[in-house]
């Protein structure tokens, strides 16, 4: 097919039918005009079966179909062009071809065409899958890792009733560094935590598994929730861990009932007493975790008085913080909320709460931990 | 009139059909939620496991607006939306317009639908291997287009702000949903176009739904392709308005 007379490397046409891609021109409803030798060679198709008897869209496979009407059509509609579309071609003999396509609207009226490069993308799209695959493990890794440091069991004792919920974000996005933890500190004193750590995927979850064991080792030394956060602020800079992470701990006397607590820059616990309306506890409060780099930093802590029948509430900011809606009114509702289910069983009530403040269509993860006194299961 | 647009895209399919019937028709536009300019915070992975989450949008936005009497336009998954929409409340809709439409996609005992469980896997994967491209890539020449600014901004929203979950999901609901025994449940009269060949709902898939419905008009656009309101919306229009009109 080439020019008597002319070079190959001068002559159009050799360029085009042998040019390292496939090179097609179609009717702008995708009718076949004219294909290269290196389509035909790719393809395992013969010009004169396709060129004004098939359409484009007939030589894909069948994902690649549904892309093409769906979205590689309705683009090259709208804006005259599209590129780096990757599609897969059908092949006579053997599997199918993907490959990455550009695509160009040229001429008018009846001039009107489709002018359409094809490159071979088996190896990137290769790649590709691999890169995805390698995408999805990383995010199951830190969701199994992050459940499997919130599966133990919770304390049981008569009269007391604690439960968990942990709801991951809804999609897509990486897992967070949310916990909770409830554990004894022996002659009837409970140890209660909801944490925070800043950040997201395997690091977030790692870093709060780091944070969790810390707070319980020291706790474990009898430690006051004032003094825990002092110790947990050295401990996070000393390893430089969970800067700016937010957590509450709580120590419960079972004996007398009394509740002492410290929330560092975390949003504060809820209180439910006898006919008493809901209320959130905005004593003990002081800075997250290891803010501002090292240095002293003040801690503070606070006392209340449980009582028979009392409900306490910790929970993590994905509860109360809704995209688009403000912070006071996302606590309003909890606040609404608690009053609203205060008797159902802990069990439940935690399931409840996360349902009753739509969390559903949260992106953040959500943390709430429950417990209830005079009451158990 | 409300326009719902179809998987893949957003309202701005629709921008060749509405204006000629907005002298005589209140017109509605629409994203579905998590498709184009919509809010993405309000997608609920549990309520749009089924089409008929996008029905009860449907219905909410016709009672939002106090709308009477709709002429409900949806095109290919969006016409079972409407199906859906017009047989839990039939008293709101005048009629139904259906373009492109598929009541099953894959093929069923004697059923053709086009497609088989492995194809529609083979879609998702061509989804995972496009959306690779599409956040950092597809933006900026968008963007760029500078002769046309107006598509441009079309195309950001309609395709560069979806996300790659979302998109899947949608996909994966619109082509594994079977809407056949919901059919003969419209009261509303209606219209299938269909076009002469469509690789995504062939013609004997638009005859089923125009056999099914109850109160039919079937339609063969000369036009080719899956979307006719974006490759021939003047012959879109014009049926669409014979209809209204007849």
């Amino acid at each position: 097919m080439s020019t008597p007379g002319v070079p190959p490397e001068q002559s159009a046409e050799e360029l085009f039918e042998e040019a390292p891609c496939g090179y097609l021109t179609t009717t702008p409803d995708g009718t076949i005009l004219r294909v290269n030798r290196t389509f035909e060679r790719w393809l395992g198709v013969r010009r004169g079966d396709v060129v004004g008897r098939r359409r484009f869209v007939d030589l894909l496979a069948p994902g690649s179909r549904i892309y093409h009407e769906t979205h590689y059509a309705p683009l090259l509609r709208l804006q005259g062009e599209a590129s780096e579309i990757a599609l897969d071609f059908k092949r006579e003999n053997g599997p199918p071809l993907p490959v990455l396509v550009n695509s160009i609207a040229v001429g008018e009226g009846e001039g009107a065409a489709i002018r359409t490069t094809v490159f071979d993308a088996s190896e990137r799209r290769r790649y590709e899958r691999e890169l995805l695959a390698a995408r999805r493990e990383e995010h199951e890794i830190a969701r199994r890792l992050q459940e499997s440091m919130l599966t133990g069991v919770l304390p049981e004792a008569p009269g007391l009733a604690i439960a968990a919920t942990y709801r991951p974000a809804v999609r897509g996005l990486q897992v967070g560094g949310d916990w909770y933890d409830a554990f004894w500190l022996g002659e009837g004193h409970l140890g209660l935590v909801v944490g925070d750590v800043v950040g997201r995927g395997i690091e977030a979850a790692a870093t709060m598994g780091q944070l969790r064991s810390a707070t319980r080792a020291l706790a474990s030394t009898g430690l006051r929730p004032a003094a825990l956060l002092e110790a947990l602020d050295a401990f996070a800079d000393r390893h430089r861990v969970g800067v700016m992470a937010t957590l509450v701990f709580a120590d419960l006397d079972l004996t007398d009932r009394t509740l002492s607590f410290a929330c560092a820059g975390h949003p504060p616990p809820v209180l439910a007493r006898g006919d008493d309306p809901p209320e959130f506890l905005w004593g003990g409060r002081s800075m997250p975790i290891n803010a501002q780099g090292g240095g002293h930093r003040e801690r503070t802590e606070a006392d209340c008085d449980l009582r028979v029948g009392g409900l306490f509430l910790l929970y993590t900011d994905g509860l109360v913080e809704h995209r688009g809606s403000d912070l006071d009114e996302g606590m309003q509702k909890l606040l609404g909320a608690v009053g609203r289910r205060r008797d159902e069983v802990p069990g439940t009530l935690t399931e409840r709460l996360v349902r009753d403040l739509e969390v559903e269509e949260h992106r953040d993860d959500v943390c709430t931990l429950v417990l209830a006194l005079g009451r158990s299961g | 009139m409300l326009f719902a647009h179809g998987f893949g895209c957003d309202q701005s399919m629709w921008r060749g059909v509405w204006p000629r019937f907005a002298a005589r028709h209140r017109i509605v536009l629409f994203d579905h939620v998590g498709a184009g300019g919509s809010d993405l915070s309000a997608y609920d992975v549990e309520r749009y496991s089924e089409l008929q989450g996008y029905a009860e949008d449907v219905l909410e936005i016709c009672r939002e607006l106090e709308l009477s009497d709709v002429v409900f336009v949806g095109h290919s998954v969006a016409a079972m939306i409407g199906v859906l929409a017009a047989a839990k409340d039939p008293e709101l809709f005048g009629a139904l317009v259906l373009v492109s439409p598929s009541a099953r996609y894959i093929d069923d005992g004697g059923y053709v639908g086009g497609f088989s469980r492995e194809d529609i896997d083979s879609l998702l994967e061509s989804m995972d291997g496009n959306y690779l491209g599409w956040s950092a890539q597809m933006a900026p020449a968008i963007m760029g287009n500078a002769e046309r600014p107006e598509l441009g901004e079309e195309l950001t929203n309609s395709f560069c702000r979806t996300d790659p979950e979302i998109a899947r999901h949608f996909a994966r609901v619109t082509f594994l949903s079977d809407n056949r025994a919901d059919l003969p449940e419209v009261s509303t009269p209606s219209l299938v176009l269909q076009c002469r060949e469509d690789a995504i709902a062939p013609e004997s898939v638009g005859r089923f739904v125009a056999d099914r419905l109850p109160d039919a008009r079937l339609v063969i656009l000369d036009a080719v392709g899956h979307c006719p309101n974006l490759s021939a919306p003047e012959e879109t229009g014009t049926a669409i308005a014979e209809f209204l009109s007849g």
